[in-house]
């Protein structure tokens, strides 16, 4: 027992100790001004409205951010950071070919403390919305079948961010290049998928919409990027 | 990107799993070769079979153009299914999982789906063994499961499932005593009057060589075997028909059956039981008609219970209890009689003098046959009517509005609808062979050529047909009774190759047009779980 609270005070000395390096000198552009990132975000989806599209559960969508500190203290900053994730899935429903596509857009406060000069923790609560496109090539109309909804939902996640490569000094404003990391959970409400042709198909004339029942993209995700920094 | 996606699930302990393996599994209709057919018509919706899932998916029409959907689970292995004939209910005999590997594996059974009103599973019956046929009783009082594909198959083995009780006291296993071998047909007969006892049912179980009768009451008692006499070669004599009827005190209960390749009619004139361990016996009588028969009826006359068999252009009339025969000779060689006393009158009793309508094949007449054959001049009896085709079977129409309505069904691309009151034909011209759907509830037939988009209705009050053109090719086409009590028509679409999906066109019965009509389809993939 003894032996673990030791642990446990060598690790707060520590942090506070590297707490104190990363506050020691100023941050500068270590903490970024601007910030840009691409990256993936996989999402777990388990709802069932979502097999139909899918042979797995995995989401895998490309992700784009960008972010611009509001305040700093220290080590301490609060930026604005807004990220819009892309992706789908396709996959055969008893035969019969099915895609979903997912645009997913974030935008929000994020907190960040930097614990050594080239690395950051962050976490941010992030209202999102999304626009999702699920498709079925029906056989029997001889048509494309369409649902396409809004949902809204929260993001919240924490992470990491390491720099990669950028000069020593921050007096530098060269750029600076970052690998993240960040896992959490996304929250987005169920939607009713009824799927319908378009005006445009040609599908029998008052064809009735084929129900899939709800579909939520709820679920916990993680996304790794690469940013860069000014 | 795929291992990426992997990779960070696992690194992340996020746990990405699969889905059910029913998304993976192409829908496709059953073919009805295996003793399964791709839909079935209720009376309340339409049961479509899906093979791949194992389970039936039921369609239903909360009002007049819409449709909605419900699956069941049927059991693995479905060996065959069958509508009762009130048209309410699906029974479905599966095997279960074969062999049986764990106790927990599904076992044989027969599964009771209620298409009419409730729309549920309501009755599961448990099996032992795997059987393969099913026989359903017209008074929905007993269903017989028989023909096993076990390793040991007991061909004479029936399985006895009494419909008013549930669980394994439902359940009568039966040997028939072994003369001859796997059952070909099996016949309920109604309540039939013993002199001497009560009244009662009974199971006429036709085989190669011989014929038993199984008293309904007591189906594990002894059953009667009578073995069926040679024919005529010296030749196997098989069971080529078996009718029932019931006379008077005097005749009793009569069951007779036609020979393949005997000019002679076996009756057996069921009577008072002759010992204690009996509940009814058998006499057994062979009648010569006087040539083949080519059909052959039990009908009452006005002199009472006769056997009447068309042999050629002779009806011969034969008593039962004196094997005394009259003979009327008739028009054309009629072979197919059709009693239509009650279809003329619901309200005449059972034992009221018959009109028989006789039909043939190989004539372009039919005939009205009155049955008072008290009178020399019984040839005069036969009322016959020129139609200008052949008949190859009468189809009833159900319910009390058009009860004087028959449809004759033609080898040519034609049929008719006949008003027996009237004596009136009507021809139907189709520019091709079409299958004929009566309404459950009797007040228009349906024609339609599976494979092509046309379908037609003829609505029995007006004789007016209206033809459709669906945007699909059809299935098969249903009218059922919609919640609302209004009905629809369904006109099931499998897609090209019958391998897509389920699919529908839903037709107001009321207004049938193709201007209104409403197309559903995705229907395989409800119910996924």
């Amino acid at each position: 027992m003894a032996v673990r609270y030791s642990h446990r005070a060598l690790l707060a000395s520590a942090l506070l100790l590297v707490s104190g390096a990363a506050s020691a000198e100023p941050l500068g552009s270590h903490q970024p001004h601007i910030e840009a990132s691409l990256g993936a975000r996989v999402s777990k989806v388990s709802s069932a409205g979502y097999d139909p599209f899918a042979e797995s559960d995995e989401l895998v969508q490309l992700s784009l951010g960008l972010g611009a500190t509001a305040f700093r203290a220290g080590p301490l900053s609060i930026a604005g950071v807004a990220f819009w994730d892309y992706g789908g899935h396709s996959a055969q429903a008893r035969g019969q070919a099915t895609s979903l596509t997912s645009q997913r857009l974030s935008v929000g406060p994020e907190l960040r403390y930097h614990l050594l000069t080239p690395l950051y923790v962050f976490a941010h609560v992030l209202p999102a919305f999304a626009y999702t496109e699920a498709s079925l090539d029906d056989d029997v109309a001889q048509a494309t079948l369409y649902a396409r909804h809004w949902s809204y939902g929260l993001d919240a996640a924490a992470g990491a961010a390491y720099e990669l490569y950028g000069r020593r000094s921050g007096e530098s404003v060269q750029p600076r290049l970052w690998a993240m990391a960040e896992g959490g959970y996304g929250y987005l409400g169920s939607t009713h998928l009824r799927l319908a042709p378009d005006a445009s198909s040609h599908a029998p004339e008052r064809t009735a919409s084929v129900d899939l029942g709800s579909l939520s993209l709820a679920g916990p995700y993680a996304r790794v990027s690469i940013a860069v920094s000014f | 990107m795929r291992t990426f996606a992997w990779l960070m699930c696992g690194g992340l302990a996020l746990g990405c799993g699969g889905r059910p393996s029913a998304w993976d599994t192409s829908f496709s209709p059953a073919d009805g070769k295996s003793g399964v057919s791709a839909a079935y018509g209720l009376t309340g919706s339409v049961a479509v079979v899906d093979r791949g899932l194992n389970r039936v998916s039921l369609l239903r029409s909360p009002s007049a153009l819409e449709l909605s959907a419900q699956s069941f689970a049927l059991g693995q292995g479905l060996a065959t299914a069958k509508l009762a004939f009130d048209r309410k209910t699906l029974f479905v005999l599966s095997r279960g999982v074969q062999p049986q590997r764990n106790p927990g594996d599904e076992p044989p059974k027969v599964t009771l789906l209620d298409g009419d009103s409730t729309f549920k599973i309501k009755q599961t019956y448990t099996l032992n063994d795997p059987l393969d046929q099913l026989a359903l009783d017209p008074e929905n009082e007993w269903a017989v499961v028989y023909g096993g594909s076990g390793l040991v198959v007991n061909e004479n083995e029936l399985v006895f499932i009494d419909l008013k009780k549930t669980g394994d006291d439902a359940v009568t296993f039966k040997t028939l005593r072994s003369f001859g071998q796997n059952p070909d047909r099996l016949t309920f007969t109604s309540a039939l009057s013993i002199s001497g006892a009560d009244t009662r049912r009974f199971l006429i179980v036709e085989r190669d060589s011989d014929l038993a009768l199984v008293d309904l009451t007591n189906p594990g008692g002894d059953e009667v075997t009578v073995p069926l006499p040679r024919a005529d070669n010296g030749g196997p004599g098989g069971s080529a028909q078996v009718v029932y009827g019931q006379g008077d005190d005097s005749v009793g209960s009569v069951i007779a059956v036609r020979i393949t390749g005997s000019t002679s009619v076996l009756l057996l004139q069921l009577g008072a039981p002759t010992s204690s361990d009996q509940s009814f016996s058998v006499v057994t009588n062979l009648v010569d008609v006087g040539g083949f028969p080519s059909t052959i009826d039990l009908v009452h006359t006005s002199q009472g219970l006769r056997l009447m068999a068309l042999v050629g252009t002779n009806a011969v009339l034969v008593d039962p209890r004196t094997a005394v025969s009259q003979v009327a000779q008739m028009p054309a060689p009629f072979n197919g009689i059709r009693r239509i006393t009650s279809a003329l009158d619901p309200a005449a009793a059972a034992t009221d003098t018959d009109i028989a309508l006789l039909y043939g094949t190989s004539t372009t007449q039919i005939a009205y046959f009155k049955l008072d054959v008290g009178t020399d001049a019984i040839d005069r009896l036969i009322d016959t009517s020129e139609i200008g085709v052949a008949v190859q079977s009468v189809i009833d129409v159900p319910g009390e509005a058009f009860h004087d309505r028959k449809i004759l069904a033609t080898p040519s691309h034609d049929f008719y609808v006949l008003d027996l009151g009237k004596r009136q034909t009507s021809p139907m011209k189709t520019t091709n062979g079409l299958t004929l759907e009566v309404a459950p509830d009797g007040g228009r037939v349906w024609a339609y050529q599976p494979g092509t988009p046309g379908f037609a209705t003829v609505a029995f009050a007006t004789l007016h047909p209206v033809s459709l053109v669906a945007e699909r090719n059809v299935s098969s086409v249903f009218d059922i009774q919609a919640a609302n009590g209004a009905r629809s028509a369904i006109a099931l679409h499998f897609g090209d190759g019958y391998q897509g999906g389920i699919g529908a066109t839903v037709v107001d019965v009321a207004a049938p047009s193709t201007a209104t009509a409403r197309f559903f389809s995705g229907f395989e993939l409800g119910g996924i779980q």
